[in-house]
């Protein structure tokens, strides 16, 4: 199970990555390996206002659907069109190809009460 | 009550699989490689399913034939010693307890083949020994089934489509029938479990993909095929699921006759009907279907076509459209707009 240091999570098996402002967000390893094949995202519209815990999108499996949180509130201005015809990318490289959308913030609070890895290792572990 | 380890629970770990609880089973969903992959191989391919879970109740002896033939909805005189048949058992209504294959081994020597949470419904019903603890099924089924079958033991590979034959798998006795559940061609071996892990072993040594349920019901789902709990329940009947051809009316009697006679001559009240989406996204059970804001009936099966690349789904619907209109379905407080279609989605077998 990867979960690389550099980034924050979830308790909702989210992860995120801060560059100034805008925070890019998808589901983590641990999340795509119980979802199973994963062959529909519904990726949320830029432009969309989203708050903290509230539901960004869905990512469907060939095994059930579970719902995207947003782990930080702000505007989407970033989507990943690419889920759309390969949404299998979330399984073979979530943390990468398998992005989900990016969050513009205005404030980084949100943020920085996510996880660190280690956090999240220990949530993971449970 | 706990839910029962398959006999090749320990080589299913070995292979990679990921477990879940199914109809009191503990069955591989999938292994590494993933649902999709798995379904792939299947209709490119070959692969092998452990169907252990489906019950066996031997049914042997004389006085059988009059017994099975007079319970279960299909007519046995149709086929011979050697044959096997898909029927159903109703209730006195007419509704479905369970759909079942009958493998016609020998003159005096049935196996009947329930569904996994049936099986104790179906025990009781008619007078045979459940032996499902006795023995693995595995199911091979692909276009290459045969030629990959072959290379493990040639004989097993000429048994003919719903035929069933004794054979041997290295001086055991097993029972081989041209069965499955796919829309593929292929074959399910019967081993007693001292054999199973070695038939296992040799099959997956052929180059036959293991594959899980998760595969087993996307596959099912793109040959129409119903699986019971969904289309086929107690609260619907064989005609509401075009299953027509396995009844025998010509017959002097089986359970639920009469109310099948009724139901045929006002007319089934639905019928399983196919839906397709222009997109990927699957379609689900239970998702409302309406046409022109009438209500037309919940969906039974839903999910993602590997083959089609699109979301597909199956429901007993009430006076659907013709195949093309489009209609509504709402799936979680949202509406998605898709096709009626004609069953079955994928057609392969020929």
């Amino acid at each position: 199970m990867q979960i690389p240091s550099e980034l924050r999570y979830s308790k909702d098996h989210e992860w995120a990555k801060a560059d100034g402002a805008v925070v890019r967000i998808g589901i983590t390893d641990y999340a795509q390996d119980a979802l199973g094949d994963v062959v529909f995202v519904d990726v949320p519209k830029i432009g969309a206002q989203v708050s903290a815990g509230g539901v960004l999108g869905e990512v469907e499996s060939t095994k059930s659907v579970s719902e995207i949180y947003a782990p930080v509130s702000g505007t989407v201005s970033a989507v990943n069109d690419t889920l759309k015809n390969a949404p299998e990318s979330v399984n073979a490289d979530p943390y990468g190809a398998g992005w989900i959308c990016e969050i513009t913030t205005t404030s980084l609070d949100d943020f920085n009460s996510l996880l660190d890895a280690q956090g999240y290792q220990a949530l993971t572990n449970n | 009550m706990s839910d029962r380890r398959p006999f090749l629970y320990d080589a299913h770990v070995a292979l990679g699989a990921k477990i879940v609880p199914f109809g009191g089973w503990l069955m591989p969903l999938q292994y590494a490689s993933g649902t999709v992959a798995e379904h792939l191989a299947c209709r490119r391919d070959a692969v092998v399913f452990d169907v252990s879970h489906l019950g066996t109740v031997r049914c042997d002896g004389p006085g059988m034939f009059d017994v099975l033939q007079d319970t279960l909805t299909n007519d046995l005189e149709k086929i011979a010693p050697g044959r096997a048949q898909y029927t159903h058992l109703l209730n006195d209504d007419g509704f479905v307890v369970d759909d079942i294959i009958v493998w016609w081994v020998g003159p005096n020597s049935f196996d009947v083949m329930p569904n996994a949470s049936n099986t104790s419904g179906v025990t009781s019903a008619l007078p045979g020994v459940d032996v499902t603890s006795e023995r693995c099924v595995l199911a091979v089924q692909g276009p290459n089934a045969r030629a990959k079958v072959a290379t493990v033991d040639e004989r097993f590979a000429t048994i003919g489509r719903f035929h069933v034959e004794r054979m041997d798998f290295r001086g055991t006795e097993v029972r081989v029938a041209g069965t499955g559940y796919t829309g593929e061609d292929g074959l399910e071996i019967a081993a007693p479990n001292e054999v199973a892990n070695e038939l296992l072993a040799s099959l997956v040594g052929a180059g036959i993909t293991p594959a899980g349920l998760g595969a087993r019901d996307t596959l099912r789902l793109e040959a129409a095929l119903p699986l019971y709990g969904h289309e086929l329940t107690l609260e619907s009947t064989t005609l509401e699921a075009k299953l027509g051809w396995v009844l025998g009316l010509d017959k002097k009697t089986f359970r639920g006759k009469e109310a099948v006679e009724e139901e045929r001559a006002r007319g089934p009240r639905r019928q399983l009907t196919g839906l397709i989406v222009e997109g990927r996204q699957p379609l689900r059970d239970g998702a409302v279907v309406s046409f022109e804001d009438r209500a037309l009936g919940e969906l039974c099966s839903g999910n993602f076509s590997p083959v089609l690349e699109r979301g597909i789904g199956m429901g007993l619907l009430h006076d659907a459209p013709d195949a093309g209109s489009t209609v509504s379905v709402s799936m979680r407080g949202r509406v998605l707009d898709a096709q009626i279609c004609t069953l079955p989605f994928v057609r392969k077998v020929k």
